[in-house]
């Protein structure tokens, strides 16, 4: 662990990663407390560049101040990444660990569902299983988790195939363990590199769909989102760069600093790069 | 007489962090032509750098701080990596230990021979190819025309090790390095690899740079030797005055613990059978869901009985099925026919419930020391995961797994620690002390001690039988290495291609092998002739 760490603190990137990642969270934690109106008050003359007196980011289409907007629309961002990463990493974790440790027909049937999901082009699948679902939080965080779920089980997979046919994994089964603690406690801490390393990518990701699908309309129209905002203010992006440029350079920087810190977990646990 | 190659006072250091500041410490080494130096050394001596640093080939990180290397006039220290690769392959070639992992998988063997000719000499591609088939043949290679056309999988190991060697002498080069070249290799074909360097050596006067870890080898083949230890040379000198009269105490040690390939244990009395196994058999199909290939027979008919506190041998090459039947006897794979008797209980066809409880009577211990420990969990963990599976009392196993490491010959501290922190012997100790965790009364070992360094091998081996008699144990003991089973086995059975080729006392079969297979497995111990 201390070896981990010693790793990744000592390279730039990840580190910046971390730092603009921690900056984020805090401005996402505090957005009650230092914008206790909510994001959807109107403030002043639409359209406001920023810099205007109290508005440090300017005004929206409506008015709105778009700096609470942004700090709001990082808690749904963060929100929908990490819950629909977990949910994701969660399903893909079980089946490819069925898939990989027993193998035989099971494998086959699980990797044909895997490869179902895989072969059709996941946004659109998606925007169906949203405006199925209805438009909301929740709905996106489950349709996130439904289409991004196979790459974790073809990792987890790959890994369990490779681990069940180690010695100590036969030794566990010699001394009469049975399969549920053997694939828990002895072959999963071993595979939890390229897991943690996938889903830290895979935040990013979540967070770009979020983003796509807000900006279609496809979400809930009660929260203010990065995407919803440049979805809303499209029509003003000649007059007003700010009012698009802004959220999506929220979205860069957030998505960037999250693929740091997958490539920083990468280079640490990754065994190869050790020495 | 002028040597051809001067190694004088090389020091390879290594990175700072390692466990010793130089990996090849002040060494001075002379090969004269027309001769076979033997480097011989355990693992982390320094061997194999030493070669290395003469070809230039040092991993990443490590370097020549200081010394000469001369070669016909040059330092080749002090070359330029252009100047070194004109030497390379032309006046020094180098084979390895794994011929799989030295040959491209995607190239044609043809190919991958003229490539190096054409890399130092002009010519056409016919005229190469017919060299290289010239080669092949020299090599003792069958129907070389159709081998220069074939990927490095389809040949056997044996054959790949030969083309490695026919490209090594494709530019007829003066020294030839051979890193541990029959290591990867089964007995019978280190015996003609070792014969084959020896003769094509004498044919062609050239120099041949061996290094091995195998005493047996450095007697068969070595003019000179040279023995290190953590990057010194401790003794060199003629053959037959180092391996006849060693002057240094670890010279004597490592003499000493090799195997001597004479059987000491008597078989014991016969006793009540605790394991039977009865026309065992194991097919592995091939091909996936489309294909049907067929299927290989990895254990034909096999029968046998095992005693408490006797030990049964089971030798052969690889291939042979020797593994398959330990893990079908332990019921780590499901055999196609035939019982498993743990005395009146069938292994092979009980239900996987009605197993568990059986489980811990067997034990198991296993091959590679790296891979046969979960290298996140503490050892102390490890040797708990048994009695814990078994819903035992944790801080009673905690006691027991401390009396245990005494037992192995570890200290009760190494408990907190981790796998990666013991040296290979130390992981096989820890491996038989989670076996025994259980108190088993059948142990299969299977091939517990092929990874290790002979003296750290001798030491296991007599671990292994002061654990058979303490706890009387019957012993299944898988290996491929005809001295390591007489060392410990009451009796041995020879296994080939799925079936008992022959089998009886360990003295029996030694003095009089009634098969030709067994004769020749014999045949092929390295250093028999010598002693």
């Amino acid at each position: 662990m201390r070896h981990f760490l010693r790793i990744f603190l000592s390279r730039p990137i990840p580190l910046a990663g971390l730092a603009i990642f921690a900056v984020i969270v805090a401005l996402a934690l505090l957005a009650p407390l230092l914008f206790a109106r909510g994001p959807f008050i109107i403030v002043g003359m639409p359209l406001l560049p920023p810099g205007a007196p109290g508005l440090l980011a300017g005004s929206d289409v409506l008015g709105r101040d778009m700096a609470v907007g942004l700090a709001y629309g990082a808690r749904i961002s963060l929100l929908v990444g990490i819950t629909s990463t977990l949910g994701a990493v969660g399903i893909g974790v079980l089946l490819g660990a069925v898939a990989g440790y027993y193998g035989g027909w099971l494998d086959d049937l699980l990797m044909r569902v895997t490869e179902f999901f895989q072969i059709i082009p996941n946004f659109v699948l998606l925007m169906v299983l949203v405006a199925f679902l209805q438009p909301s939080l929740s709905s996106t965080v489950i349709g996130i988790a439904l289409v991004t779920w196979p790459q974790v089980a073809r990792v987890v997979r790959g890994e369990f195939l490779s681990l069940r046919g180690r010695e100590f994994v036969q030794a566990a089964r010699t001394l009469g363990m049975r399969d549920g603690a053997i694939i828990f406690t002895q072959i999963l801490p071993n595979a939890l590199p390229p897991i943690i390393v996938v889903g830290s990518m895979m935040v990013g990701s979540a967070i770009l769909t979020e983003s796509a699908l807000s900006f279609l309309g496809l979400s809930d129209p009660n929260l203010l989102s990065w995407g919803s905002m440049i979805g809303g203010s499209r029509s003003a992006m000649w007059v007003a760069w700010w009012t698009t440029v802004l959220p999506g350079l929220a979205i860069m920087i957030t998505v960037l600093a999250l693929n740091f810190i997958g490539d920083g977990l990468n280079d640490a646990l990754n065994p190869r790069r050790r020495r | 007489m002028e040597p051809l190659i001067a190694i004088q006072d090389l020091v390879v250091a290594l990175p700072p962090g390692a466990d010793r500041a130089h990996a090849v410490d002040r060494v001075s080494l002379t090969i004269n032509p027309n001769e076979i130096l033997c480097i011989l050394g355990e693992s982390g001596s320094g061997k194999s750098l030493t070669a290395h640093a003469v070809m230039g080939l040092l991993p990443r990180g490590v370097s020549a701080s200081s010394g000469h290397i001369r070669f016909g006039g040059t330092d080749l220290l002090a070359l330029p990596p252009s100047g070194l690769r004109k030497l390379r392959g032309r006046d020094i070639a180098m084979i390895f230990q794994d011929p799989m992992a030295a040959l491209n998988p995607v190239i044609t063997i043809g190919r991958q021979i003229t490539e190096q000719i054409r890399a130092h000499r002009t010519l056409p591609q016919k005229e190469a190819l017919a060299l290289a088939a010239g080669l092949l043949a020299e090599m003792g290679l069958k129907d070389p025309k159709a081998l220069l056309k074939s990927f490095p999988h389809q040949l056997s190991g044996g054959q790949r090790q030969r083309v490695m060697i026919a490209m090594a002498l494709s530019l007829s080069p003066k020294l030839l390095i051979a890193d541990e070249p029959t290591t990867a290799l089964d007995v019978t074909t280190q015996a003609q690899i070792l014969k084959l360097i020896k003769r094509i050596q004498a044919e062609r006067e050239m120099s041949v740079l061996l290094i091995t870890h195998d005493f047996g080898v450095v007697a068969d083949m070595a003019d000179s030797v040279a023995v290190m230890r953590y990057g010194r040379v401790v003794e060199s000198g003629a053959t037959n005055d180092v391996l006849g009269n060693p002057s240094h105490d670890y010279t004597r040690a490592l003499i000493a613990a090799v195997p001597r390939g004479e059987s000491r244990l008597p078989p014991p009395a016969e006793g009540q059978p605790l394991v039977q196994v009865k026309g065992l058999t194991k097919r592995f199909s091939r091909g996936g869901f489309f294909s049907r290939a067929p299927a290989i027979v990895a254990l034909d008919d096999i029968s046998l009985s095992l005693s408490r506190g006797e030990t049964l041998g089971v030798v052969g090459e690889s291939g042979s099925g020797k593994s398959t039947l330990a893990r079908c006897v332990i019921r780590l794979l499901d055999p196609d026919a035939g019982e498993v008797l743990l005395e009146e209980a069938d292994i092979a066809h009980m239900r996987r419930s009605a197993l568990r409880p059986l489980r811990r009577r067997i034990q198991m211990v296993f091959q590679d020391p790296f891979s046969s420990l979960n290298p996140r969990q503490t050892v102390g963990d490890i040797l708990i995961a048994g009695p814990k599976a078994y819903g035992e009392d944790l801080k009673e196993a905690r006691r027991r797994a401390a009396d245990m490491l005494s037992l192995v010959g570890l200290s009760p501290q190494c408990l907190n620690r981790l796998p990666h922190e013991f040296s290979g012997g130390q992981r096989q100790r820890i491996g038989l002390a989670r076996a025994l965790m259980l108190k088993p009364e059948v142990l299969i070992a299977d091939e517990p001690v092929s990874a290790l360094d002979v003296t750290v091998q001798a030491k296991v081996l007599k671990l292994l039988d002061d654990v058979r008699r303490q706890m009387n144990l019957a012993m299944l003991f898988i290996t491929h290495d005809m001295r390591v089973a007489a060392e410990i086995c009451h009796r041995v059975m020879v296994m080939r291609h799925g079936r008992i080729v022959e089998q009886g006392p360990t003295k029996d079969v030694f003095a009089a092998p009634s098969s030709d297979y067994t004769k020749a497995l014999l045949a092929a111990i390295p250093g028999r002739q010598a002693r």
